[in-house]
């Protein structure tokens, strides 16, 4: 009962602070802005966050937390918008919401993907926050148990997992895993300091960026195909008599949306995992529980609600660590501390003590910033979805221009802009042999943290690869995905597969 | 004859009316570094302020990539005309050997420095380590058992371990991490003995218990760790951390330079600016063009062998 009081008591000090006319107007702009990067493919939140860093020197900093707080959740809202429409991840986080979301926008019912995206991402920022308000800092000591042989047994586990993504061959969903590790191999190798398949050129030092390559893969490749298909030059979508999912729809989409906000909050807490890496697990999942999984990959509207719910809880979940351990698991989270410290606050087990309207502020405000975020974007349904009809050749030199822009905005670089090129060649040709691009891409992205951890696990222990089973979580993972590899191969379940397949 | 010579003074008047214009454009102050880290915030900070006393705009643009030497070949290849300038750090010492793309510290003409980041060594609250002196005795007693987190190879954080263990003449196991956050985690988390990691980063946990700073390898002692003595009050002359200058293409006007290098220290040596950084975590403590100048000799000597022992001097041999 007390608990409950001080709970109360503290969302109460929460409201009086984020309801003030300056922080409510902040979050708006913040969302607002949000909304703009996450529906403007390549131009991240990690930017937008640094370029306004100057302006909050002269803010409060709470408000100044809230804006760029706003700014990053309002990203992964905006971020599902392009990925539905028309194939493009806006950020790395909504490359799973392409699959399903973009080909229920095929099938006319770009409004439905659009309306659960935004009402996943509702229901995962509101549990979120509660989830931050009762246990913020025993839930951010989670994090500490992990040590790196644990995030070896769970970037094991993620790519046993990825198999499940691909909806066609077995054999091509692995090769593209294993080519998603081996670009992951480019650049500075972190435990020796040596360079590696960089042929001395400077701009692979640093690795093949993930968006250049998500965005080409995906986006550019989309593009290709559809001015190769289309001989009729009329609008991406077709208007349904309705913009608002069925009731169909709802419940399907309830529990996926469920189990997404909780993957997510679990995998944002960990260091590395963003929003990124829950989003791509709540797609293998609710693929694995679906009794139909055929339906995956067809405009699946599960697709759609679980990994939109895990992107937005693992953004949210991310301020956990970062606020109440002072360590960011992310690049974003580390920008924050920045904005931070420039006013002098130090992020840390503290500062709930120590600035309690900041960090009950923030809290609150998150909560307030998501409705406001759902109450901005549904109107703006009707308007995306006629955007669609518009002529494609006017709608795809303006993404490809949009595409470059954002590209070339991450480092400033040009060399960003012909990495996503040369990834969008290689993904209309990997489209045309019928080769998936989401395990590649997720291979390129768990490949690096893998060999790293494991490097490393190694070097602490010495060389004793009795490492990985003497600690209980990575036993405990490394079992399960050797149960769902055995599960995968199983010679009835690939019979099934193979069965369904020739449906 | 006096035709001419009114056209000499001319000749003779040009070039000074043209340094008394200077900057008479914005200045692009590049920093090889991503967005929000600590070098992206302290050369903002700067040029926010010096902005005012340019009369010029001072843009901030962020070239990162490949530990830096993207944004400083950018640098050097600008006209060195005093309008494009760059902050370089200690990583531009250890790129000119290892990168043969990159550019020698010689191609950069030095304007002012910024401060030091020393280094701090911290160990995790579980170890039986208690002060300076038993961490040594244990880095004797066990040679390559300690196990410390710091950055990769080449990185500020491994250069200060590793002219740690040739201080203290005894080897410490030197487990690489990408980055601070993931360093510290993992001093929190039990997986490492010690970290060898910048004040600001390390600071809370200190002062919370959850880690123990034994020792700073600055000159000073650090305003965030008033409590935590240096190593050289304890006996051991130790400095290493990373370090931060301003400077433009080798072959811009000495009265450009002038201007600039007068300009960033008023900026630096400013009561009010000095408060800012410092909220920010920062250490200002700027040098003129010639004593940064001395500075980087020094550094440059102590860190040669650290490269060479790691077997990381590809480019240029010294």
């Amino acid at each position: 009962m007390d608990l409950l009081t001080a709970l109360l008591g503290n969302l109460a000090q929460g409201f009086v602070v984020a309801m003030t006319p300056v922080n409510l107007g902040l979050c708006l702009v913040g969302c607002l802005l949000g909304t703009l990067v996450g529906v403007l493919p390549g131009i991240g939140p990690t930017a937008t966050i640094a370029m306004l860093m100057p302006i909050t020197f002269y803010l409060e900093p709470t408000g100044a937390l809230i804006m760029l707080a706003g700014v990053f959740y309002g990203s992964q809202y905006g971020g599902s918008t392009t990925a539905i429409l028309v194939n493009l991840p806006g950020e790395s986080s909504s490359v799973v919401t392409c699959i399903d979301g973009h080909a229920m926008a095929r099938q006319g019912r770009a409004g439905a993907a659009l309306a659960i995206a935004a009402l996943a991402s509702l229901f995962a920022g509101t549990v979120t926050t509660l989830a931050i308000a009762i246990g913020g800092p025993a839930i951010a000591s989670v994090a500490l148990l992990f040590q790196s042989p644990d995030y070896v047994a769970v970037m094991v586990l993620g790519l046993v997992a990825a198999i499940v993504l691909a909806h066609g061959s077995l054999v091509k969903a692995m090769a593209m895993i294993v080519l998603g590790v081996f670009v992951g191999l480019i650049g500075t190798d972190v435990t020796t300091g040596e360079q590696r398949f960089t042929f001395g050129i400077d701009d692979l030092f640093d690795g093949v960026g993930f968006v250049p390559v998500a965005m080409g893969l995906f986006g550019l490749s989309e593009i290709m195909l559809n001015l190769e298909s289309r001989a009729q030059d009329g609008g991406l979508a077709r208007l349904r008599d309705r913009l608002w999912p069925s009731r169909d729809d709802f419940r399907r989409a309830t529990p996926a949306t469920v189990r997404g906000t909780l993957l997510g909050i679990v995998m944002g807490i960990l260091p590395g995992g963003g929003s990124t890496i829950p989003s791509f697990a709540s797609y293998s999942m609710e693929k694995k529980l679906a009794r139909d999984p055929l339906r995956f990959g067809q405009g699946a509207v599960e697709g759609v609600a679980g990994p939109e719910a895990a992107n937005n809880a693992g953004a949210q979940a991310g301020f956990i660590p970062m606020l109440a351990l002072g360590i960011p698991p992310n690049a974003i989270m580390a920008l924050l501390v920045g904005a931070l410290m420039i006013h002098g606050i130090q992020p840390g087990p503290q500062i709930i003590a120590r600035q309690p309207e900041l960090f009950w502020g923030l809290v609150v405000s998150m909560w307030i910033g998501n409705l406001m975020l759902v109450v901005l974007n549904l109107p703006l349904i009707g308007l995306w979805v006629r955007l669609l009809q518009m002529p494609y050749r006017y709608l795809y030199p303006a993404i490809i221009v949009f595409c470059c822009v954002g590209v070339y905005s991450l480092r400033n670089s040009m060399m960003e802009v012909v990495f996503m090129a040369v990834a969008g060649v290689a993904g209309y040709v990997l489209r045309k042999l019928g080769c998936e691009p989401a395990p590649l891409l997720l291979g390129l992205i768990l490949g690096p943290m893998l060999e790293e951890n494991f490097r490393r696990s190694l070097s602490v222990s010495g060389g004793d690869y009795m490492i990985f089973l003497q600690r209980p979580i990575s036993a405990t993972l490394l079992a399960a995905a050797v149960l769902l590899l055995a599960f995968v191969l199983l010679p009835g379940v690939r019979h099934q597969r193979e069965r369904l397949r020739d449906d | 004859m006096a035709a001419a010579l009114a056209a000499g003074c001319a000749v003779i008047a040009l070039p000074s009316a043209m340094a008394q214009a200077f900057p008479s454009q914005p200045i692009t102050m590049i920093v090889p570094w991503p967005p929000g880290g600590g070098s992206d915030i302290a050369m903002r900070l700067v040029a926010d302020a010096a902005s005012k006393r340019m009369g010029q705009p001072m843009v901030v643009v962020n070239k990162p990539g490949a530990g830096g030497t993207i944004g400083l070949k950018e640098m050097a290849s600008s006209r060195p005309d005093g309008y494009t300038i760059a902050m370089v750090a200690t990583g531009a010492v250890f790129a000119q050997y290892n990168n043969p793309n990159a550019n020698a510290l010689s191609d950069f003409e030095p304007i002012a420095f910024f401060g030091d980041d020393p280094v701090v060594l911290s160990i995790g609250a579980k170890t039986s380590i208690k002060t300076l002196a038993d961490y040594v005795a244990a880095a004797k007693a066990s040679p390559g058992k300690l196990r410390n987190g710091n950055d990769q190879p080449g990185g500020s954080s491994h250069v200060a371990a590793s002219l740690m263990e040739r201080t203290i003449g005894a080897k410490i196991n030197k487990i690489a991490y990408a980055g601070f956050a993931p360093t510290v985690q993992a001093l929190l988390s039990g997986e490492i003995d010690s970290a060898t990691v910048p004040a600001p980063d390390i600071s809370q946990h200190h002062k919370s218990g959850a880690a123990r700073s034994l020792a700073i390898a600055g000159a000073q002692r650090h305003f965030l760790l008033p409590d935590v003595p240096t190593f050289r009050e304890q006996g051991i002359d130790f400095i290493a951390g990373t370090w931060r200058y301003i400077a433009a293409p080798r072959g811009t006007p000495a009265d450009r330079l002038a201007i600039l290098e007068a300009r960033l220290l008023e900026t630096m040596r400013d009561k009010g600016f000095i408060e800012k950084a410092r909220a920010a975590g920062f250490i200002v403590e700027p040098l003129n063009r010639a004593d940064t100048a001395k500075r980087l000799v020094a550094e440059d000597a102590a860190m040669y062998p650290v490269f060479l022992e790691a077997g990381l001097v590809r480019a240029r041999q010294k």
